[in-house]
């Protein structure tokens, strides 16, 4: 029978073993979350910018814990935050390495998207700068920075726009220019 | 006398470059909420710093800016440009200094130091600090977009030294193998 009994290293080794599968096993609980949330939810939305505020509004305002309860009843608290912060991390990245025209065109589907009046939207956005929160924790400060500076720039660019376009509308009384 | 001169001159210079790219401004727009302690090396979520640098010298954002026909849009765009630029070299030159000064720290308890290796290590060093001051110089003198080679080439000796320094600090999710082999 004391054979049987794993020695001082083999229940060293066992415990190895026990813990790396639990690992794996919650690696893969994981990735199945992360594919769910891909598939199920990131899909439905329209843009990659929009992805990005979606993700950033999972994320507590104090704790910067992410929730979101179905993917927590699903695979567990732990998985369903992994899940949402890496693909938050994720989609800031590639929004990141975005050309700035490119990035133009994301915010500019955005605002198609959000339904909201491109004027007040833009407007709102540059005096609030409420895309500050959508940065995910622990990045890159170099990469924040120029997030948030392209972010300043593509709006300003869209403004340009929504001017030159009611510039060249034909109106009976001109309409003011909302130089900041 | 005169290759004594040039020589001075060379040398001051180099110093001048190297106080540059150590002098640490504050980045007042910038300070307060985006820039706490993130890794750039040590996160596989991060752009490796060459990709960074093209994006950030781009100077295929500066023609579509340019294309806008607007000079309030354009002077925006060189201002925000030129931070972001300035803040990146900062940030690798502080970075660089950092991961060696823990290479330097556990250099002293290897026991089969490679001279050579050690050597070639400390030159890219020396040449990046001394590109984060050639860069900090060119941005503030001509701005960002001519320098977008140069700014690739110093995150490229960037990611090598992060690759030859495996056990210095944050560095690295680069797991290529390097071309040092740091003891």
């Amino acid at each position: 029978m004391q054979d049987l009994l794993p020695t001082t290293e083999g229940r060293e080794i066992l415990r190895f073993r026990e813990s790396s599968m639990n690992d794996s096993g919650q690696f893969v609980r994981m990735r199945n979350a992360l594919e769910d949330l891909e598939c199920r939810t990131l899909s439905q939305i329209p843009c990659d910018f929009a992805r990005l505020i979606y993700l950033a509004s999972m994320r507590d305002y104090n704790s910067a814990n992410y929730h979101h309860e179905g993917l927590v009843a699903r695979y567990g608290h732990a998985q369903a935050r992994d899940a949402l912060q890496s693909s938050h991390r994720d989609v800031f990245r590639k929004l990141v390495s975005l050309s700035l025209e490119s990035l133009v065109t994301e915010l500019e589907a955005y605002v198609r998207a959000s339904h909201e009046a491109p004027h007040g939207l833009i407007h709102a956005w540059q005096e609030l700068e409420p895309y500050r929160v959508a940065v995910p924790m622990e990045a890159d400060s170099s990469m924040v920075q120029l997030f948030l500076s392209n972010i300043r720039l593509a709006l300003e660019v869209l403004r340009l726009r929504q001017e030159q376009g009611q510039a060249s509308r034909p109106t009976s009384s001109p309409q003011p220019l909302l130089d900041r | 006398m005169i290759p004594g001169f040039t020589f001075v001159a060379v040398a001051a210079f180099l110093a001048l470059l190297l106080l540059l790219s150590t002098r640490d401004e504050e980045d007042k727009d910038y300070d307060a909420t985006v820039t706490r302690k993130r890794d750039r090396l040590g996160s596989a979520h991060a752009l490796p710093p060459a990709e960074l640098a093209l994006r950030i010298f781009s100077p295929k954002d500066r023609e579509f800016i340019r294309l806008t026909h607007s000079p309030r849009l354009e002077r925006l765009f060189h201002k925000e440009r030129r931070k972001v630029a300035v803040h990146w070299v900062r940030q690798t030159s502080r970075e660089v200094s950092t991961i060696m000064r823990h290479h330097r720290l556990n250099s002293r308890y290897s026991r089969n130091m490679n001279v050579a290796a050690e050597t070639k290590l400390f030159g890219q060093y020396l040449e990046l600090r001394l590109l984060c001051g050639v860069l900090l110089l060119l941005i503030r003198l001509f701005g960002p977009h001519a320098l977008s080679n140069l700014a690739s080439y110093a995150g490229k000796v960037y990611e090598q030294l992060g690759r030859a320094m495996p056990d210095a600090g944050p560095a690295t999710h680069y797991g290529g193998s390097g071309d040092l082999a740091v003891p």
